[in-house]
């Protein structure tokens, strides 16, 4: 479709959308995979969102949603795009029921906005995202987390409403504003790793926390990778509560790996130093280190942005948290086998992470292959970042399980056209 | 029934796993929710998942409806079957498959109670934490069904955040594995749609739950108030100090009276007790419960008693989880109600459900998971007294319209059943119900699948409103309910 047809076809849509100022032609900074787009679109309201989605459904337009345009790169080549609709102008926290430990935020609102004005009154959505500019959006249907996932889980933990735009042009509430309710399906859990699949995020309501009282990091450091296990392991049974538990590894050029362990405490100050104490003498680590303040947060923010920040594919995966030693073994083989680099960043008690492999094309793939081949240790291995000419070797999303004609039923029930994220799954 | 398709349900379940006579069908006519009753034309107990599958298949071939039932101690009536239908009693699913210490997951059949997995786990320290009052016997797959809560749930979250994965035989037959014991499972969140859809999306027949360790630290206080109020304003204050304790209740007067009636916890003789339960690390809690202690007695508390040992916490909590029950000792009928407001709107809410109770006649007990606004009213009738029954109904009908107008829910975890579908479009627009619908057909376009349950229906050709009472046929046996 060319740009005066998309124009066109705004202006029979809604001439409203074009006068609104939130249609431009598309650049090459917002092709995905060289697949260029014709034009982006920028509803500033729900109901123009739902229009514009059901418009392009009785056209058949191809439509990706886009949020912070942080993660656009996840996923598969796709198919075809004609629109790029954003969901940047719908910015705003609506609600913040402090009282209730409750916010509604609209989907387009980046995390960091959202927590400078929870912190108002020392509360927060205890999320942590990889990237500056994650929207709330993008971050529910990629269902994004990180660090503080040990304690406070993934955003669809969170998640007590949403409110959808679907596309027939529905605008659909599901849940509440209550972090109790089982009043009817939980369509927000369905659109947590969906990808923009199934339909738009308008806005979400989710259950906050308070800020805690103060933090500090234990930075743990070991020499092999039994020793690191087994703390990993001792940690998992006591009765320590972190509200971080998370492990970084790396191979680089070196014979020796780096393997430490970050494991932070949130909560009174007595209740801190007591947890510390008891965890020196759980951890047989090389080193300990306490950080806290300032620094803290610095390395946090460098832990959680480590693997976008270099070159390579980088893979999420899961693995059952005692069989950490095993997927210790598997990436330090990975890193023998010809890997530049290689590194893992995950939830050491969740058994959830990334790795960052670099090296030539077949070097990546072939690592891909490596983390599937052993799926008593690792599994869920889905390609987030890559190189098309990786992607389009190694399976992004991994054999699809039994269940997907049920998602292929749920996506037509959903998105009957096909027009939302056609050829970038996972469904 | 046909004798030929009976036949082939007996050569899936066994002679002993299919019960067709008017008296054994009579167990399964209802849940918990004794006043929807409906004998169904079959109950079979299979003791297999492919056995589950097969029944379900067959249900597909006859074009028979079926509703899975767990242990029957459901509140909505989700449970209920329907009439002309199977039900499929997974009670003989009951094994516990695998206890993973070293991975804190525990894999179970659904028939499982809930609180056989915590005594599997308990002597390693472990627990699983959802703890519906009906845990001694509610099952996992109803719990799964539900997405039960329960009075820990104000930190722990509900059955969605300790299910990990689970096998499902959908409604035309198929088994699949949904979710995984490993993190991350790639595309849309199907097990969290699946629990809590309330039977409609399919059957759980394998489930794997997380388990938690033990906190190093419990410490329990109940607190006495001279009003509903005062003991409201205790709940905001505590939350607004940021401490999220693991469990808030609270019980007014006539709720206290029943509880005391029945099983003696020895609580006070005031207008509104309230339950307040920290757990964590042992310094953490010694701080925050002095705070917590502290809050209470600046809001008005006429009394603290801290629970000394675990013998004094259970018998605190024996006193709160036996409240329902309790009901029985101070009036001969009550309806159970389960809503939510927004903690903050409490106060507010609770007063108008005093006004109603002044206005109806009929007593109202209250009993409620403060921490997160579920409320529980219990509307005390007595069935003999003509209308009265009708007039609790209306009573609880009316206590939900309040929820709702504070902006909370119809149901905080007893579910929306057969006893609340009307309720749902007060709840939601005509269009939030057809887009649910949609899903609902994706997984079940023939509509066998808990038929009737959730979504509202265009009642009846007849049909009124109100308790049910049997009618003399049904007494005999001889005629089902339509």
């Amino acid at each position: 479709m060319s740009l005066p047809s998309v124009l066109s076809f705004l202006q029979s849509c809604n001439p409203a959308i074009l006068q609104s100022g939130g249609v431009r032609e598309a650049g090459p900074l917002d092709a995905i995979d060289g697949v260029q787009p014709r034009a982006l679109v920028e509803p500033d309201s729900p109901e123009m969102l739902a229009e514009l989605l059901a418009c392009s459904s009785r056209e058949r337009l191809s439509i990706v949603l886009r949020g912070g345009g942080t993660k656009l790169g996840w996923g598969g080549r796709p198919a075809g795009i004609d629109l790029i609709v954003s969901t940047r102008r719908l910015n705003r926290v609506l609600a913040h029921a402090h009282g209730d430990l409750t916010a509604t935020v609209e989907a387009g609102a980046t995390l960091g906005d959202v927590n400078r004005e929870l912190a108002r009154h020392h509360q927060w959505l205890p999320l942590d995202t990889s990237f500056d500019g994650s929207t709330i959006g993008g971050m529910i249907a990629t269902n994004e987390s990180g660090p503080v996932r040990h304690r406070h889980g993934t955003p669809r933990d969170l998640l007590i409403g949403i409110r959808l735009a679907t596309t027939d042009g529905l605008l659909v509430n599901a849940g509440g504003r209550v972090v109790k309710n089982v009043a009817g399906y939980d369509l927000g859990r369905l659109m947590s790793g969906s990808f923009g699949s199934l339909a738009a995020i308008v806005s979400a309501t989710f259950k906050l926390a308070p800020l805690p009282p103060a933090s500090t990091t234990l930075v743990a450091t070991f020499r092999d990778r039994q020793a690191m296990a087994q703390a990993v392991s001792a940690v998992g049974s006591s009765q320590l509560e972190p509200a971080a538990f998370d492990l970084h590894v790396a191979h680089e050029s070196g014979p020796a790996p780096h393997l430490t362990l970050l494991i932070r405490f949130a909560t009174t100050a007595a209740a801190i130093d007591a947890q510390i104490d008891d965890a020196r003498r759980l951890l047989a680590a090389d080193h300990i280190d306490l950080v806290t303040g300032a620094h803290e947060s610095e390395l946090w923010r460098d832990h959680a942005r480590r693997l976008w920040t270099a070159a390579g594919a980088v893979v999420r995966v899961g693995w059952p948290p005692a069989a950490l030693e095993g997927v210790l073994a598997l990436v330090e083989r990975i890193g023998r086998e010809g890997a530049s680099a290689i590194e893992l960043v995950g939830r050491a008690g969740v058994g959830a992470g990334s790795v960052r492999v670099s090296g030539d094309t077949t070097t990546q793939v072939r690592a891909v292959e490596h983390l599937r081949a052993q799926r008593d240790v690792i599994g869920n291995v889905v390609v987030l970042r890559a190189d098309l000419a990786v992607k389009e070797r190694a399976d992004v999303w991994g054999p699809p399980g039994d269940a997907v004609a049920l998602l292929r039923a749920v996506k037509t029930a959903l998105d009957p056209a096909g027009i939302l994220n056609a050829g970038r799954g996972p469904v | 029934m046909d004798e030929r398709l009976l036949s082939e349900f007996v050569r899936i379940c066994g002679a002993d796993g299919v019960l067709h006579e008017p008296l054994q069908l009579l167990t399964y006519e209802c849940d918990a929710l004794p006043h929807l009753r409906m004998l169904p034309a079959l109950v079979v107990l299979p003791a297999s998942a492919s056995q589950v599958q097969a029944v379900v298949r067959l249900c597909n071939r006859a074009g028979m409806p079926f509703v899975a039932r767990g242990h029957g101690t459901g509140l909505s009536g989700g449970a209920l079957p329907v009439a002309g239908g199977v039900v499929i009693a997974l009670s003989r699913l009951n094994r516990v498959l695998d206890v993973d210490l070293a991975n804190r997951q525990v894999t179970v059949e659904p028939g499982v109670t809930n609180l056989e997995i915590t005594r599997r786990v308990a002597p390693d320290g472990y627990y699983y934490a959802p703890d519906p009052s009906s845990q001694q016997v509610c099952s996992i797959g109803g719990n799964v069904a539900e997405n039960s809560g329960g009075a820990h749930c104000l930190k722990y979250g509900f059955t969605v955040h300790h299910v990990l994965a689970f096998d499902a035989v959908l409604p035309d037959g198929e088994i699949v594995h949904l979710g995984s014991p490993m993190a991350d499972t790639p595309g849309p969140d199907l097990v969290g749609l699946f629990v809590g859809s309330e039977g409609t999306l399919g059957i759980a027949t394998k489930i794997v739950v997380r388990i938690v360790r033990r906190p190093e630290s419990v410490q329990t206080l109940l607190a006495a108030f001279d009003s509903i109020d005062a003991a409201g304003g205790a709940v905001s204050a505590i939350i607004a100090e940021g401490i999220i304790p693991s469990a808030v209740e609270m019980m007014d007067r006539l709720a206290i009276q029943a509880a005391e009636a029945a099983v003696h916890p020895g609580f006070p003789s005031v207008d509104a007790i309230l339950i307040v339960e920290l757990d964590g690390p042992a310094a953490e809690v010694r701080s925050l419960f002095q705070i917590v202690e502290e809050t209470c007695r600046r809001q008005g508390a006429t009394g603290i008693e801290i629970a000394a040992d675990d013998q004094q916490r259970a018998r605190i909590w024996k006193g709160r989880k036996a409240a329902f029950a309790a009901m029985g000792r101070v009036s001969p009928n009550y309806y159970v109600q389960d809503g939510v407001v927004p903690r903050t709107r409490l106060p507010e809410v609770l007063r108008r459900i005093r006004t109603l109770e002044a206005r109806s006649g009929l007593r109202i007990g209250n009993v409620f998971h403060a921490g997160d606004g579920n409320l529980h009213p219990l509307i005390c009738y007595d069935e003999r007294v003509p209308g009265q029954g009708d007039r609790a109904v209306e009573v609880a009908a009316e206590i939900l319209s309040y929820c709702i107008e504070a902006g909370g829910s119809i149901t905080g975890e007893h579910g929306v059943g057969a006893d609340k579908t009307e309720s749902m479009g007060k709840m939601f627009t005509a269009g939030d119900l057809e887009v649910m619908q949609r899903v609902r057909a994706a997984f079940d376009p023939r509509k066998l699948c808990n038929p009737g349950k959730i979504f509202p229906a265009p009642r009846l050709c007849g049909e009124v409103p109100g308790t049910y009472r049997q009618r003399p046929v049904e007494q005999a046996g001889s005629a089902e309910r339509f």
